[in-house]
């Protein structure tokens, strides 16, 4: 087993100028390159750039926060293992090899198998590298204002799409309008909304 | 890194989240976000501000037209939901309980034909306005309104008129009167 490092020493701060330059590839030929010895910046960069992208995926494919957290850090664990032992034939192909694991572990998941308890086991929890928090919250008053401030057709339909997530052809069955016709109002909505929040932004 | 050929349209990124995009597509978009930090974190901003969007309307802070259907779906989602339904003409003496997530009311109106539906609002606590052009089925033989239930429970006593008017070029036709008499619970 390839022990992990603590979760502190992939804090952002730590990532030195030269990682951030590098792309993804790059960062993964210089974490195999490094081993057996840790190159805790590439890894903690790597991280940092795949994991909100894995968590993005399991919040599609699992509608948990949880879970997609998890999986972001089920994938990533493997990923640096894999990096590390030099078994990624291509390491150009990290981002390919990131979605083929998180397809199959969210495939696991929603077959109730328990893979993630096989890797707790491995690599105990205070030793994953950190997973990234979800941006900041919205500005809640703002985003009232301009909610209320939409006019009343973008207002239904992103609250129809947005309260339980649903697609434009059934937001359009309820309305009597085709798909085509709410997925325009709802890029319409979507647009005032950004620009209500941004010119509040400008403003503040 | 942001991938060098990117082309992905928020739009694209919205309908891979909701899940209106073949299979081909969505294996297309799980590749592209995989390896576009620009469009994952574009991504994350969408579905943050869903979440928002979301939030918000749960905790009823604005008032909204939807269709009677999405009353079942907030009620099957647990919500407490206060109904009034009324015709054409009706009134109904309302209020709002603490235990109530939300107050409906249902307007019976004939909608056949309606191409645009505008509703007045007479407010003896906030005045006059007028919500333009909203969304209905004409189908369904009427409308739900949704209004904010902040609002609501900073009602005193009062009355609430409402009427759905069919705007037809320069021409207007009034489709029904309802009357709300509001007392604080």
């Amino acid at each position: 087993m390839i022990p992990l490092l603590a979760t502190r020493l992939y804090a952002p701060r730590m990532v030195r100028r030269g990682a951030e330059a590098d792309d993804d590839a790059t960062l993964a030929r210089r974490i195999t390159a490094c081993a057996p010895a840790l190159d805790t910046s590439a890894e903690a960069e790597l991280c940092r750039r795949l994991a909100p992208r894995i968590r993005l995926y399991g919040l599609k494919h699992l509608r948990s926060e949880s879970a997609a957290r998890d999986l972001a850090q089920d994938v990533l664990v493997l990923l640096l293992e894999k990096l590390r032992g030099g078994t990624l034939r291509d390491p150009a192909q990290v981002a390919s090899f990131a979605l083929g694991t998180a397809r199959q572990r969210v495939l696991d998941v929603q077959r109730g198998e328990r893979r993630r308890e096989r890797l707790r086991e491995a690599f105990p929890a205070d030793l994953l590298p950190a997973v990234e928090e979800s941006p900041e919250p919205l500005d809640t008053p703002r985003l009232k204002r301009c909610l209320a401030a939409l006019p009343e057709r973008e207002r239904t339909v992103l609250v129809m799409t947005f309260y339980d997530e649903r697609p434009a052809d059934e937001v359009a069955a309820d309305l009597g309008l085709t798909a085509g016709n709410v997925r325009v109002i709802r890029h319409r909505g979507l647009e005032r909304l950004r620009g209500c929040m941004q010119a509040a932004e400008g403003t503040a | 890194m942001t991938h060098p050929a990117c082309t992905t349209t928020a739009e694209e990124l919205l309908a891979w989240w909701l899940g209106e995009t073949d299979r081909t597509e969505d294996e297309r978009l799980d590749e592209h976000l995989f390896a576009c930090a620009a469009c994952a974190a574009r991504l994350d901003a969408l579905s943050a501000l869903g979440d928002a969007i979301r939030r918000e309307t749960l905790r009823g802070d604005f008032g909204f037209v939807v269709p009677a259907a999405f009353v079942g779906r907030m009620k099957n989602a647990g919500l407490t939901v206060r109904e009034y339904t009324l015709a054409p003409g009706g009134s109904v003496n309302c209020t709002i309980a603490p235990g109530d997530d939300f107050v409906v009311a249902h307007l019976h109106a004939p909608l056949a034909g309606v191409h645009q539906l505008d509703v007045l609002i007479d407010d003896t606590t906030i005045g006059k306005l007028r919500l333009n052009d909203v969304p209905f089925d004409p189908a369904a033989g009427g409308l739900t309104v949704v209004p904010s239930a902040t609002f609501l429970r900073s009602l005193g006593i009062s009355q609430q008129r409402l009427q759905l008017v069919a705007v037809e070029g320069p021409e207007e036709r009034v489709l029904g009167d309802f009357t709300f008499h509001h007392t604080p619970s």
